[in-house]
């Protein structure tokens, strides 16, 4: 209860959010703050996400004017979201790229949100920590980069991030021990079969830990179980900024202006320092003028826009005077395995995430590989289901059979570390999107650590479905998640921010999104991302806004 | 909600692609449609009623697209999901996932040369377009765009595989009597499940009866396997009744 107190006095939107059983809180959107273009704001936010949300809400609370930009809607979960997977095709940020390579990420619904809330409206929900070991992974195993933070400085924003989402889940035993704000939900029979195969094998797990309210917390009602996760929660049992940060940010005199595409970070060469941004809003170009502005694009587009953005000072694209903007994009390498059992699983209940295992998340000094993977349940809808089977090579009456069988099936996911490589990287492609701004094309190729990894984890998964009594198990090598392409860096020379994401060679520009990250850990991105953008925000409030806006 | 317009008469039972004998008897996902909600009801329910006149394929590609898309989700009796058409809808509205392989040009434009190519194969193979080809010269042609590697007409060929299944797999199952056929449960909001845990079923949702064949998971793979590959024979001797040499190395092309 205390605890709830002290989540309402530093963020209210929990409370701010209806609770007569409609999801949207319509008369805090139409009473919202509204700013001139000609008026200098405080801060402009370019991208409604995991990142930009907290940052917006967090200076909005301090008493900043800021104005948050998203390309996509301000989303309405009650209209605009369906229990439905193809119904669920505009959540994505699906403007045209192009992706190459020897081992080509696959984008779309995969990867990337477009709207309010950003990507974590139709994140599957799973909210872990970064391992201690993840902020020195170079010096501790000679792969990766070292963070020019430590653990011991992000820890305090984890677990007021924790609170605020809130997070759900057994205590935690893995990285630096630590509880949940919430208790475990209970599990379907998809968590039932990991935890079987695990305790066949001694492998430890844990439910959780989950971003899904289990219990009221402020108006957002407990989950139902419904599964759909990844179309976007219409219970607002599930986080996203949408519910989460952006409540509150509106209470607090902050702007969001959705459906406005940013095309172009400005700055005035002579000085060095941003102006504004230049956006586009029903066709309209326009232009913001702000005293600071906060890229929050995530891992692709933020790239993107800093390379579009080019000025005759910085030619190759605002704060890329060392090569260093859209290098070191990386994705998790994620296997995932599915077993079929006699018994009925339906793993289409209850959300997809619900076990973890991080027992293999530490670089093991027996394997010829370093870093690690973690376990997680997953449960594929019909429509990514027919993925999994088709990618065995069966279609037609094989393919159809297989369906037939749905059912009967429980799936895992793994989540591989994969290695951040300069190499890897988000370049400006020939071809335009509709603004005629030239899309992204991002390049991405697995090194023998990679591969390695992926090859242990499929394994590892296989072992435990079959531990838990699978006849058949099929596996299909899949990528998840995207961070880097801006990375933050002890010295300017290796990175585009520093340890406040403040681009290194314009004082006004921050990078406050997933593109930040040197490294990634085997945990999902998003609670690291909220909580270095609550670390940022906490600088700025403490030091510099004087030296910002005073002028 | 809709419920009048357009559920089928009761005695029909719930429909199924191909009207197939369901594993889960007495289930129809759209008998839950009460418990919907509204925008998940409309989204779903459009899926039942006319797919809209074709605006993005020409007649040949149309004629192509239909025949494989028949092949690639094994739909060979009425009634059908109309998948050419779903697919017709989200190339006109530009509804594709945006992305692209360096390799390939965009989706639309990706659909129309391998539908192309498919019936230029067919037309030096057999001397006809692809969708005048019997059933299993189709299959057979298929499979060898399945089993290429590399380029395939100027296009990726593991590529065009990958872009096929995914828009065909994803209207598919996106349409509710094939989750009348693999006991999909569907939306589930604002009711969601009450009952989780291996073997527990909801009181609207129905066992897989299955299992009550002693046929194992293995074997019933195998006699798809097998009815596929007799009824191609029977179809190839129909057009000549002594038989073709090599009948069956042509049989052996699913896997
Ligand atoms: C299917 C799926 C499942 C996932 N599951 C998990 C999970 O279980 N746990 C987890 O931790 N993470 C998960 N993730 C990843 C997680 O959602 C992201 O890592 C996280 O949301 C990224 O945060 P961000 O702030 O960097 O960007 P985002 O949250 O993606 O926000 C970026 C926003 O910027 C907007 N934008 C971009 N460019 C512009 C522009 N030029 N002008 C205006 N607006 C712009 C976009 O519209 C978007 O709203 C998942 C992602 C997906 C797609
Ligand atoms: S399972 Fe729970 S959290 Fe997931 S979408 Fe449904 S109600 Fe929301």
């Amino acid at each position: 209860m205390s605890s709830l107190t002290h989540v309402r006095r530093r963020n209210s939107s929990a409370w701010l959010i209806p609770n007569d059983g409609t999801r949207t809180n319509h008369q805090l959107r139409r009473d919202m703050r509204r700013f001139d273009d000609t008026d200098e704001v405080d801060l402009v936010v370019v991208g409604c996400g995991a990142g930009g949300s907290v940052l917006m809400q967090r200076l909005a609370r301090a008493g900043w004017r800021v104005v948050g930009f998203d390309a996509g809607p301000f989303w309405d979960p009650d209209d605009d979201w369906v229990s439905d997977e193809a119904g669920s095709h505009d959540l994505y940020w699906t403007d045209p790229r192009v992706t190459a390579g020897e081992n080509p990420v696959v984008l779309g619904s995969n990867n990337s949100g477009r709207g309010v809330g950003g990507s974590m409206v139709h994140f599957a929900g799973y909210a872990p920590r970064l391992h201690p070991s993840d902020f020195s992974t170079y010096s501790n195993d000679g792969v990766g980069a070292d963070w020019p933070i430590s653990y011991r400085e992000l820890a305090p924003y984890y677990q007021l991030i924790e609170e605020e989402l809130p997070v759900a889940g057994e205590d935690w035993p893995w990285g630096e021990p630590h509880s949940y704000p919430h208790q475990a939900h209970p599990i379907s029979g998809n968590g039932m079969v990991f935890q079987r195969g695990a305790l066949e094998l001694g492998i430890p797990v844990r439910v959780g830990p989950v971003a899904i309210t289990n219990g009221r917390f402020g108006n957002r009602p407990h989950c139902i179980y419904r599964g759909f996760c990844l179309q976007g929660c219409k219970v607002n049992a599930k986080a996203s900024p949408l519910i989460t940060h952006v409540p509150d940010a509106l209470a607090h005199g902050a702007e969001i202006r959705a459906k406005a595409m940013v095309s172009a970070v400005v700055v005035d060469d002579d000085s060095g320092r941003v102006t504004g941004v230049r956006y586009f809003q029903g066709g309209v170009e326009r232009f913001q003028r702000a005293a600071m502005v906060a890229v929050c694009g995530y891992a692709i587009e933020t790239p993107r826009l800093l390379l579009n953005s080019a000025t005759k000072r910085w030619p190759q694209g605002l704060a890329n005077d060392h090569d260093q903007v859209g290098r070191y994009v990386m994705v998790q390498g994620a296997p995932q395995a599915a077993g079929r059992f006699d018994d009925e699983i339906r793993m289409y209940k209850a959300p997809p995430p619900e076990v973890t295992t991080e027992a293999f998340y530490e670089t093991d000094p027996t394997k010829p590989y370093q870093r690690g993977f973690s376990i997680q349940t997953v449960s594929p809808l019909p429509i990514t289901w027919a993925e999994h089977v088709a990618a065995q090579g069966h279609w037609g009456p094989v393919l159809r059979e297989y369906m037939r069988d749905y059912v009967h099936w429980a799936t895992l996911g793994a989540l591989c570390e994969l290695l951040p490589l300069a190499e890897n990287r988000v370049t400006l492609d020939e071809e335009a999107d509709r603004y005629g701004l030239p899309v992204a094309r991002f390049t991405y190729s697995y090194c023998d650590n990679d591969n390695q990894l992926i090859d242990a984890a499929r394994q590892r998964q296989r072992e435990i479905l079959e531990a838990a009594g699978a006849t058949e198990v099929i596996v299909i090598d899949r990528t998840a998640h995207l961070v880097g392409g801006a990375r933050m860096s002890a010295t300017p020379e290796a990175g585009v921010v520093d340890r406040d994401l403040r681009s290194w060679s314009i004082p006004n520009l921050y990078l406050v999104d997933g593109s930040v990250l040197p490294t990634q850990g085997s945990a999902n991105p998003a609670l690291t991302i909220m909580a270095l953008a609550a670390r940022a925000a906490d600088r700025l409030i403490t030091g510099q806004r004087g030296g910002i806006t005073a002028q | 909600m809709g419920r009048g317009i357009l559920r089928r008469p009761a005695e029909s039972g719930a429909n199924t692609p191909g009207g197939l004998p369901s594993r889960f008897p007495g289930f129809d996902v759209l008998a839950e449609v009460d418990h919907w909600d509204a925008a998940t009801v409309g989204t779903v329910l459009s899926r039942l009623t006319q797919p809209p006149a074709l605006r993005f394929f020409s007649p040949d590609e149309e004629a192509v697209g239909r025949a494989l898309f028949d092949q690639i989700l094994d739909q060979r009796a009425e009634p059908k999901i109309p998948i050419l058409d779903m697919v017709d809808a989200r190339l006109a509205e530009g509804q594709t996932d945006g992305w692209h392989y360096a390799d390939l040009p965009e989706d639309g434009e990706a659909f129309k040369r391998s539908f192309a190519a498919l019936d230029e194969d067919a037309v030096d193979a057999y001397g006809v377009r692809f969708a005048s080809l019997p059933w299993y010269d189709q299959t057979d042609l298929v499979q060898t765009v399945q089993d290429r590697d590399g380029d395939w007409h100027g296009l990726a060929a593991g590529d065009i595989w990958d872009l096929w299944s995914r828009y065909a797999c994803t209207a598919f199952y996106s349409h509710p009597w094939a989750w009348n056929e693999i006991g999909f449960g569907g939306p589930a909001y604002p009711r969601g499940y009450k009952n989780l845990g291996i073997n527990a079923l909801e009181p609207w949702e129905a066992a897989d009866q299955s299992d009550q064949d002693p046929v194992g998971r293995g074997e019933e793979i195998e006699q798809a396997r097998r009815r596929h590959a007799e009824a191609r024979t029977r179809e190839l001797r129909s057009k000549d009744p002594t038989g073709p040499d090599g009948v069956g190395d042509r049989l052996s092309s699913d896997k």
